[in-house]
């Protein structure tokens, strides 16, 4: 059913998953809630690299989209006291006509451009939301003491790590099709695609709708588990930073690259904090993060797999030194 | 009323315009966006701060050392990142936003994260009529339509102002005729430093140093170069003025915190019905 490549990766993503099952067991509190952060961010991070790991329209504007679905929610919640299966939902369906918002300067423009306008979106996002009706959304301050779907590190850890892993084997898998194949090849050269007879406004449209979904589902989980939202925080540069930083770090358009990006940042930050406490550990980690990617803009997955490939085949060359 | 708002307007509007050339300079020269632009402008604004408020050097000295720490800045990023990113505009892109992130934590381990007021250049305000500015804002003004006026003159008089612009013309046709594109991107990023830090002194004076000042004025930067349009320095100048006016429209007529929001939404108009700029000459 599967081709060998496929299988060999779904062997890792059930390795990987089963390891991650296992972990809450073994770990301490604290790290399970460091590992929630690195799931979320994994799952932001996916988003960004179905719609801009692929198709070559780099997002600044990622944080709008996850805002779009975490104020969503926050506010049905708050203001009507929905439940949580009814908001969340809703929440996914908003971003993604957010996301289709978002779509049509794509139209037109692309590269650079697109980057801009995307930032646009959510510097424009940052001023409305603390301006337009702040006795709603809470104003500068935001919102706190929203509901929780589930409370305790672990039940978290369980909830947003199954979350991840199963937006990340799709997103995988959907790659891996005939349509992630166009998607990359619109990310190559969008022109050459849509002489070949497919239609580019459809695949981008499509790429935009699976990237809002996860970033609403994902922005309004995680609103859900921090109880609170803010503007600063969420529509900001940093945070925007902290997901583009994980997909390139990780390799963009790979999917498992990001999620490995995600995990990695957030594991460094965490090991770096008993050696330094203070605020230069930003300042440490945002040097080593730019050091990497000028190393290697393709992240580290790239150099992971060709020091696999490279072990492999000099193992494969030693065998037949050996059996000549 | 009106005259406030044409005053305000004229002299805010000079100041975006100062703010955003250095910008449009690297842009039009190397088709690249320097996204720690607005980083350039907060390490102008804090060395002139560290010189001026801490050490005590006088105003004159500090804007001097200021601007020579700009240039500096502009040249290593064009040396460290720039030149080996070669072409690759969004590996450019994304390799200055992370360095913008960079110098902001820099400026918060050497500086604290709390913000820090500036002394006025100028203390005072001007009085006429119903209309008052401060001398800050107006010294900036006239600053900036100096300082453009100078470089206008560089940049068309002179024989490396000419060497720029065959670089933004045309790279091959430049090499041929024997300028060497790196030396002069080179320079433009050192220009392009210098500029942002002369405008950084101002914006700091103007509004307060703190560790997040970056992202304003890399916004207006950005805007200004999408509403003139890529590669054209008078439609630079008309953008600048275009917004300027808009935010002083908006802060009057509706409300100050919308002024962000008012040059948002063109930026978001502009790219979608209009991506070439109002006078640009290529889309990119």
């Amino acid at each position: 059913m599967f081709s060998e490549g496929t299988a060999k990766g779904l062997a890792g993503w059930a390795i990987f998953g089963v390891l991650m099952l296992i972990f809450p067991l073994v770990a301490s509190t604290g790290m399970v809630r460091i590992f929630v952060f690195a799931n979320f961010l994994a799952i932001f991070a996916i988003s960004w690299d179905v719609l801009s790991g692929k198709t070559g329209y780099i997002s600044f504007g990622h944080p709008f989209l996850i805002g779009v679905g975490g104020y969503t929610t926050a506010l049905l919640t708050y203001h009507l006291q929905l439940p949580l299966y009814v908001t969340i939902p809703i929440a996914v369906v908003v971003t993604m006509v957010a996301g289709t918002l978002f779509f049509l300067p794509a139209l037109r423009i692309r590269g650079t451009y697109f980057a801009l306008v995307t930032l646009a979106f959510m510097e424009l996002m940052y001023g409305l939301v603390q301006v337009i009706a702040p006795t709603i959304t809470g104003g500068t301050r935001g919102l706190s003491g929203l509901p929780t779907l589930v409370t305790g590190a672990i039940p978290n850890y369980y909830l947003s790590f199954g979350v991840m892993f199963v937006l990340g084997v799709s997103a995988w898998l959907l790659i891996r099709t005939r349509l992630g194949t166009a998607l990359s090849a619109i990310g190559m050269d969008e022109e050459a695609v849509g002489a070949s007879g497919l239609n580019t406004t459809k695949l981008k449209l499509f790429a935009f709708m699976v990237s809002a979904m996860i970033a609403g589902l994902g922005g309004a989980l995680y609103i859900h588990y921090l109880g609170s939202i803010a503007p600063r925080g969420l529509f900001d540069v940093s945070f925007l930073f902290t997901i583009l930083v994980a997909c390139l770090l990780g390799g963009a358009g790979t999917i498992t690259g990001p999620i490995i990006g995600a995990f990695f940042l957030t594991l460094l930050l965490e090991w770096l904090r008993p050696f330094i406490p203070g605020q230069e550990r930003y300042l440490i980690y945002g040097v080593a993060t730019l050091i990497l990617y000028m190393a290697q803009p393709k992240g580290v997955y790239h150099i992971f797999r060709v020091g696999i490939n490279r072990t492999v085949g000099l193992m494969q060359g030693v065998q037949r030194g050996a059996s000549t | 009323m009106l005259i406030h708002i044409l005053v305000q307007g004229l002299l805010l509007s000079g100041f975006y315009a100062l703010i955003a050339i250095g910008f449009t300079l690297i842009f039009s020269v190397g088709r690249v966006l320097n996204l720690a632009y607005g980083a350039f402008l907060m390490v102008g604004g804090y060395v002139y701060y560290q010189s001026a408020q801490i050490i005590g050097l006088g105003k004159i000295p500090s804007f001097v050392i200021a601007v020579l720490a700009g240039v500096l800045l502009g040249a290593l990023v064009y040396l460290l990142l720039v030149k080996r990113l070669r072409g690759d505009a969004i590996a450019i892109e994304i390799s200055t936003l992370i360095l913008a992130v960079v110098l902001q934590a820099a400026v918060i381990v050497v500086f604290s994260p709390s913000a820090k007021s500036m002394w006025p250049l100028i203390p005072g305000v001007l009085r006429f009529g119903s209309a008052s500015v401060t001398y800050n804002i107006l010294v900036a003004a006239i600053t900036s339509w100096v300082v453009i006026g100078l470089l206008f003159v560089f940049i068309m008089k002179t024989h490396l102002g000419r060497a720029i612009r065959a670089v933004s013309m045309d790279v091959k046709g430049a090499v041929i005729s024997g300028i060497d594109p790196d030396r002069i991107n080179l320079v433009t990023w050192g220009i392009s430093g210098g500029l942002a830090a002369l405008a950084g002194v101002f914006l700091a004076t103007y509004t307060q140093l703190d560790p997040g000042m970056w992202v304003a004025p890399l916004i207006i930067a950005v805007a200004v170069v999408i509403v003139g349009g890529i590669g054209s320095i008078v439609g630079s100048l008309v953008a600048a003025h275009v917004i300027g006016m808009l935010e002083i429209i908006t802060t009057t007529m509706v409300g100050a915190e919308l002024r962000g929001v008012a040059t948002m939404l063109l930026i978001i108009l502009v790219l979608v019905f209009a991506p070439k700029g109002l006078f640009g000459k290529a889309e990119l």
